[in-house]
């Protein structure tokens, strides 16, 4: 069997991944169910790497069937990264503002903030 | 009750100056103080909740539920509370159900403790029961953890959820994130029955069809990049 070097990274990559995942449940910062639905995601990832045959049913579905395509979906693929990174850093832009409201609120009053809230 | 416990109310607010004080007075006859966060309101809030004699913190602007949440229970902390009720402000919860609820706590069997509206008869609309539905759906996808009614804002927390939770999530998200919280903390959960009392002011105040996806969306996005 001939493997290239995609079909090689690509299930290197998902295992770091899922250890990573795994790690921080025993760091106790992500549940167990969450680790599993990460590790479903990405040994799916390692699996059609490995297995690219086993999308046959999808490409028969989305039409794709060419490079063509393909460039053009992956960088549908990037795209939709780009928007997902931007609405994760609004929405941390948002928290820092909500932290610094509440943190006024309680000091206002005379109501000490934890420490930690500094930290994050 | 072997030792006296301090019991605090938590109520995040939003222009709710014809409501909250009813709330206020109820929930009096049951804790030892009431905390309403008055979350950026527009109306006569604040003035309304110190005059029925609840502790006010102000946000200067509008956080969400979650933010203001957070902000009573962190309040209640520094206050020494042992044991924190949250309840909306709305008056959709009898706060004489405080005691019921309260119980599990106050007997060692609860770290948290959910109201269920839907565990004993109660009028609730049909698309209620379906957005409700929906939300336990995806608490329980994104948690693993079943709760009958995981999307309610009356909640008891004992000294070990009031010493250990901190609640990120600032809007609707948040009471998905307690259930996330009670699961990944192994704290000892409840569920009690409780009375709800919906009116087309409580319906008007509820959730959009679209805020909800929007909700939904957040809760999905997190729990997967956490």
């Amino acid at each position: 069997m001939h493997l290239t070097a995609y079909q090689i990274i690509a299930p290197l990559v998902s295992f770091v991944a899922i250890v990573y995942a795994w790690n921080l449940v025993f760091k106790q910062k992500k549940t167990v169910w969450e680790a599993i639905l990460w590790t479903a995601f990405w040994s799916a990832i390692a699996y059609i790497a490995i297995e690219p045959d086993s999308i046959t049913y999808l490409t028969m579905v989305t039409g794709i069937k060419n490079r063509e395509n393909a460039v053009l979906v992956t960088f549908l693929g990037i795209l939709f990264f780009i928007v997902f990174y931007l609405v994760i850093r609004l929405e941390e832009l948002e928290q820092r503002q909500t932290r610094l409201i509440r943190k006024i609120a309680l000091q206002k009053k005379g109501l000490s903030v934890e420490e930690e809230d500094d930290k994050r | 009750m072997s030792e006296k416990r301090r019991i605090v109310a938590v109520i995040p607010a939003y222009n709710e100056e014809t409501r909250v004080a009813h709330v206020i007075t109820s929930a009096m006859e049951y804790v030892d103080t009431v905390i309403v966060v008055a979350d950026g309101s527009k109306d006569g809030t604040p003035a309304v909740a110190e005059k029925a004699g609840a502790l006010v913190i102000q946000h200067v602007d509008n956080c969400g539920a979650g933010a203001a949440t957070m902000t009573g229970i962190e309040a209640a902390r520094a206050m020494g509370a042992d044991i924190v009720i949250t309840l909306d402000a709305d008056g959709q919860h009898d706060p004489h159900d405080i005691p019921a609820m309260l119980q599990p706590v106050l007997d060692g069997k609860a770290d948290i403790v959910f109201a269920n509206r839907f565990g004993v008869r109660n009028r609730i609309p049909f698309i209620r029961r379906v957005f409700n539905g929906i939300g336990n759906i995806l608490t329980f996808a994104v948690t693993g953890k079943w709760v009958s009614d995981s999307q309610c804002g009356f909640k008891v927390f004992g000294p070990r959820a009031v010493r250990e939770i901190d609640i990120r999530m600032s809007r609707y998200e948040f009471c998905t994130e307690i259930v996330r919280e009670s699961v990944q903390r192994h704290w000892r959960m409840k569920e009690i029955p409780t009375k709800v009392i919906y009116s087309e002011y409580t319906m008007a105040k509820g959730q959009s069809f679209a805020s909800g996806v929007k909700t939904a969306l957040k809760i999905l996005l997190r729990s997967f990049l956490r």
